[in-house]
């Protein structure tokens, strides 16, 4: 067992009316499930409902947002909490955190008076909460493995991912400095967008970590061999783990786990500080002249210049710590009643090079990327996270439409990431067109986000 | 009155390692002993300076683009001398950490510095790579645990940060950058590399990329050997040590402050002395990372002529510590063997309690236990000649005696002079910073190797000083390295091992005027033209001279000057990938036949005073088993991917630091070609 289950202490007690699905037992397979696709704007929400006769069973997979749908409702993240809320009759089974970027965990931010939207998810009660193992508050950062508990002295990863967050923060307000000047407009932006998505999103962290406490935390990392021991909370359904890879398994995860790049990162957050609190001036006393007089003439070149490198620098430190965070993704997959389906999160190469190696070696994991019958497109349909290799493997791609056709789910919005000239624009569109032409493709763009707040599709699995 | 005749140096206070270093002194008004930053006063060239400072070589705009701020430029003084006056000599600490002046003039004279040590290492005036004279230079460019050179910004960028750890609420103490005599060298050392050979930048080899960094590490390393005043903090560092060891072990050999034990001299002990304390030195949060390489490279890279074929050092920055392992294990290895003629004359033995030497207040002070307690336990000859002294008439010469007893001490080698160990240190690691410098001129202009620097070294310095055998700087560097696996690239000419051989062809100098030739690039051009038969060249390849440098060195020994012209082309030629199967060049598995590859070699030329060929040293544009291996690398690295076309130069440094924490570019990292569909990755990474 690779799975790590350290909170092992259930909720006191349930009120029985919440669990209607007395008649399940651990014999008990699914039917049917119904996988529900939230408009999120720029972000994910899936509510897999798996139908036992009358009975259901409810995992919720991220749900989080950096950008809403400009026509959507600004209080969308509740209203989307209180339909979860109600269409599992008020409790969740499992909920599934795959990385703790924004736009995946922003919708578990709870608030004081317990009105926001994570307020509610925690009123599901959910069993089970799913995160990959970084996220467990006692991994040192120099541990191989998530098992590797720290001794309360050493830095836990978990640390180590707040400190990029707080690089993040420093990254936006760089963003809003550099376009204050009204250069680098471009650069700004970009800035601002990585920065949002990447900064410490609290009280949905905390509240991931609270809900786990109530029920049980996994803490996952890639087993194959292994499935997730989830058979109280989903009978008959195998739920496998793919990614992230730990230390022991990837070379490429090596380099965002080494003390030496915690240190980095603890410098880098440091080095935000008098930013973020606007502290003292760095020489008291020292006369000097601010940004918005006029430069003497020699200078200016040099200044534009080195006003237009702390942008490029800020986004080349804060798109390292993207990938980084896309890389902790949990990557799940569900196989049930003959039918395969594969979460990916936001996970890039560095993360599925190990399940995409162990596939190239026992055909056994092959078919499990081969016969993959439904899959939600990684990060949002950007380029760096649909491996060329894993899309060659799946066979139920099909240019014509049949009941065995690969389903393919994209959450996204357009203009918002990346840009076409370079190739980097998410949704990409070469990725969309090979989407659309050898599957049946949903994208919440097809949402209309003041009414339709999100899509159903069932699939039979009899 | 006729005005002095100008001065050509000046003078002034730089911190001599970083604000964590401190040495103890009597402070002048209280008289109480203290603990201040060490710093030290340092030889500049003397120049005409602009509030900035700004001056022929270097501006320091103190620009802040976190913040947009300006800080005021530091302005001097001219004092009847004509030089300027330091504002900051013994200021104290708070000055120095606070006032962004001190940080402006600590920048400034650290740059002119090195770059004044590299032109008389080299004979003559190194430029920057960039159109331009001056380099730029902002002491609190942006707050980030960094600093950068750039080219294409024609800037050396120093970060700021607050110390970590610092609690919340109270107001951090800051790490600058800009104030570690090491960083600073380290970036402007890029600088004048990549001035004196800009196709180093390009993506070849794990090699070529590790030599910028571990060139830049040798350099500032040296640099701050070579100031006396820090290889005695730290061998005094080390002698408390030692000495609380021997209070420990209740012997008494501790008292004399001029002497050192031979103990703490051996090899194996200055290594982990003088490179471990310095790497300790280096504050965690300066620069961390450098100091945890510098702390591997004694305690775990110990010669081994293994570690050059290890998988691990195939990563830059590993491979480039290899290089400064092997460089500063010389440095430990001449001067151990120059201490060995060293010796130290202990104090004489205490002299009996003699009623008329007490009276003479002569007394040594000793414990009373250690006192012979008659005459008897003298030798015979003292025994009489303190009875004839013990005449208080005789008083002068009872101190005559007293000073003659000790200079007539035997020298014994337990114990070294303290001073001339320190110097020893620092002449050497002076000396070896030229050796290091003066070697690039003897380096292949492109692709370079650790082995073609050795033997660049060895000739550079044969040339200049053909007697080695005082310090044996050349066969201490040769053993060196070959204990660390690596041989020099040429096998030697015969009288010495490892230099570079004499071309063995001949070249035709009839068509060309020796006074343009050492001057002029196209009168370069025209000799290589020529003669590209015999040198070897391709002539289907694009061909540019880079450089054309007439250079004067002195021979340090006999004052004699060597008179040489040091020049550099480059061939560039793009073909396809299936052109390279008839040239012997293997294309990298998968890599597309249409593929276009820019494949680059080049060569140095060193003539004589008489303007003929001494030496030819290059990389021939076809040679197979170079170009496979490179091609194969940067497939392998990914450098043909689409991503990395945008890395400049300019980010490649500040991504190289960041390396050192094992911080990654995603991009362009070894990953395979898997990004979902993309097609075209045609163009290379490389400089126009």
């Amino acid at each position: 067992m690779t799975t790590t289950s350290k909170k092992t202490t259930r909720a006191k007690s349930k009120s029985p009316n919440k669990s209607r699905s007395n008649s399940i037992n651990k014999s008990s397979k699914p039917d049917k499930l119904t996988l529900r696709s939230y408009q999120m704007g720029f972000g994910d929400c899936y509510l897999l409902t798996f139908h036992y006769g009358a009975a259901g069973r409810h995992v919720l997979i991220d749900f989080g947002s950096t950008e809403l749908p400009a026509d959507a409702p600004k209080d969308l993240l509740l209203q989307v909490a209180n339909d979860i809320k109600r269409r599992c009759n008020g409790k969740l089974h499992i909920v599934v955190a795959t990385h703790r970027h924004k736009d995946h965990i922003s919708g578990f931010a709870t608030n004081k008076s317990g009105t926001a939207s994570g307020d509610v998810i925690r009123e599901c009660e959910p069993n089970i909460v799913i995160q990959p193992w970084t996220e467990d508050p006692d991994a040192r950062t120099d541990a191989k493995r998530a098992i590797e508990v720290s001794p309360g002295k050493s830095v836990a990863f978990a640390k180590t991912l707040t400190d990029m967050q707080a690089v993040a923060e420093m990254a936006r307000n760089a963003a809003s400095f550099l376009s204050n000047g009204g250069q680098n407009a471009a650069l700004a932006a970009q800035l601002a967008f990585l920065g949002e998505d990447n900064i410490s999103n609290r009280p949905a962290v905390e509240n991931l970590l609270e809900m786990g406490r109530r029920g049980r935390a996994l803490y996952v990392n890639a087993d194959l061999v292994n499935p997730l021991d989830l058979g109280n909370e989903l009978p008959g359904v195998t739920v496998r783990v793919l990614g992230p890879p730990d230390l022991t398994q990837s070379k490429e995860i090596t380099k965002m786990r080494s003390k030496d790049a915690a240190e980095f990162w603890q410098l880098q957050a440091s080095a935000g500080k008098p930013l973020r609190e606007q502290a003292e001036p760095l020489f008291p006393g020292v006369a000097m002249r601010s940004a918005t007089q006029l430069m003497p003439p020699h200078m200016r070149w040099f200044i534009r210049r080195m006003n237009s490198i702390r942008g490029s620098q800020m986004l080349e430190i804060v798109r390292i710590l993207d990938s980084v965070m896309n890389n902790t993704s949990v990557i799940l997959h569900f196989e049930t009643g003959g039918k395969k389906l594969l979460f990916p999160g936001d996970a890039q190469i560095e993360n599925w090079n190990y399940a995409l190696a162990e596939a190239k070696k026992n055909p056994q994991f092959k078919a499990l990327l081969e016969d993959v019958d439904l899959y939600k497109v990684g990060h949002h349909g950007s380029r760096n996270a649909n491996p060329k290799s894993l899309w060659e493997m799946f066979k139920k791609k099909s240019p014509k439409s049949s009941s065995r056709r690969l389903q393919t789910f994209v959450s996204t919005m357009e203009g918002k990431h990346g840009h076409t000239k370079d190739k980097t624009e998410v949704p990409r569109r070469t990725l969309v067109e090979a989407l659309q032409s050898q599957s049946n493709y949903f994208s919440t763009q097809e949402l209309r986000a003041e009414d339709e707040l999100s899509k159903a599709f069932t699939i039979d699995l009899r | 009155m006729a005005s002095p005749p100008p001065r050509r140096t000046q003078t002034l206070t730089i911190i001599a390692q970083d604000p964590s270093v401190k040495v103890k002194r009597k402070n002048p008004a209280t008289d109480e002993e203290e603990e201040v930053i060490l710093t030290a006063r340092v030889d500049l060239p003397a120049e005409e300076l602009a509030p900035g400072p700004r001056g022929y070589r270097v501006q320091i705009i103190d620009y802040d683009s976190t913040t947009g701020i300006l800080y005021p430029p530091l302005e001097y003084r001219v004092l009847e001398s004509g030089l300027y006056n330091d504002p900051f000599i013994d200021e104290p600490d708070s000055t120095l950490l606070n006032d962004p002046l001190f940080h402006a003039q600590n920048v400034y004279a650290i740059v002119m510095r090195t770059l004044a040590r590299f032109e008389f290492a080299l004979g003559r005036r190194v430029s920057w790579s960039f159109n331009g004279h001056q380099l730029l230079i902002a002491p609190h460019a942006f707050t980030e645990a960094n600093a950068f050179y750039s080219s294409r910004d024609r800037a050396v960028l120093f970060g700021y940060f607050p110390k970590p750890g610092t609690e919340e609420g109270t107001t951090p103490e800051m790490v600058f950058t800009c104030l570690s005599h090491d960083i600073v060298v380290h970036e402007t050392t890029h600088a004048l590399l990549d001035g004196l050979r800009e196709r180093y930048m390009d993506p070849s080899s794990p090699e070529q990329a590790g030599f910028h960094e571990g060139f830049a590490d040798i350099v500032a390393l040296l640099s701050i050997f070579s100031l006396p005043k820090v290889v005695a903090s730290i061998i005094d560092k080390n002698k408390n040590l030692e000495n609380n060891g021997a209070a420990a072990n209740g012997t008494t050999k501790s008292g004399d402050p001029e002497s050192i034990s031979l103990k703490s001299l051996t090899r194996e002990a200055l290594r982990q002395s003088l490179i471990l304390g310095l790497a300790e030195e280096f504050g965690e949060e300066m620069s961390g990372a450098r100091g945890k390489a510098l702390r591997r490279s004694v305690e775990e890279w110990l010669p081994d002529p293994k570690l050059i074929t290890d998988d691990r050092f195939l990563e830059p920055h590993m491979r480039g510590e290899l290089l400064v392992a092997a460089v500063m294990n010389a440095f430990i290895e001449v001067w151990v063997n120059r201490l060995k003629g060293l010796g130290h004359r202990p104090p004489p033995p205490p002299l009996p309690p003699l009623p008329s030497l007490r009276m003479a207040g002569e007394m040594p002070n000793a414990p009373a236990d250690e006192m012979p307690d008659t005459l008897d336990e003298m030798p015979p000859s003292e025994r009489a000649m303190m009875r004839n002294l013990e005449n208080a008439a005789n008083r002068h010469k009872q101190q005559e005696f007293i000073k003659k007893r000790a200079e007539d001490m035997p020298y014994t080698y337990e114990h070294l002079d303290r001073q001339r160990v320190v110097e020893e240190g620092a002449n050497i690691a002076d000396y070896l910073l030229t050796m290091v410098i003066r070697a690039l001129d003897y380096t292949p202009p492109s692709d370079i190797q650790f082995c073609d620097f050795l033997s660049a070294m060895l000739t550079a310095d044969r040339e200049i000083r053909p007697d080695d055998s005082k310090y044996k700087f050349r066969k201490n560097l040769l053993d060196s390295f070959k204990a660390y696996g690596m041989e020099p690239t040429s096998k030697g000419d015969g009288a010495e091992a490892g230099v570079w051989e004499p071309p063995d062809c001949e070249f035709r100098y009839n068509r060309i005027h020796l006074e343009s030739l050492i001057r002029d690039k196209d009168e370069m051009f025209r000799f290589i033209w020529e003669n590209r038969t015999a040198l070897g060249l391709e002539d289907q390849a694009y061909t540019r001279v880079l450089s054309v440098r007439p250079c004067v060195r002195v021979n340090p020994d006999d004052g004699f000057t060597l008179r040489e012209t040091v020049a550099e082309y480059h061939q560039i030629i793009n073909l396809q990938a299936s052109e390279m199967k008839h040239l012997g060049i293997k294309k990298p598995p998968g890599m597309r036949d249409t593929q276009e590859v820019v494949l680059y070699g080049g060569g140095a030329l060193i003539f004589d005073e008489f303007g003929r060929v001494k030496f030819h040293i290059r990389n021939r544009l076809l040679n197979p088993e170079r170009q496979t291996r490179r091609l194969e690398y940067l497939w392998e690295y990914g450098a043909f991917k689409s991503e990395m076309q945008g890395v400049d130069a300019a980010r490649r440094f500040s991504q190289m630091h960041r390396k050192r924490f094992g911080i990654f570019p995603i991009e362009g990292e070894k990953l395979e070609n898997d990004n979902y569909v993309e097609k075209d990755h045609t163009r290379q990474v490389e400089k126009p």
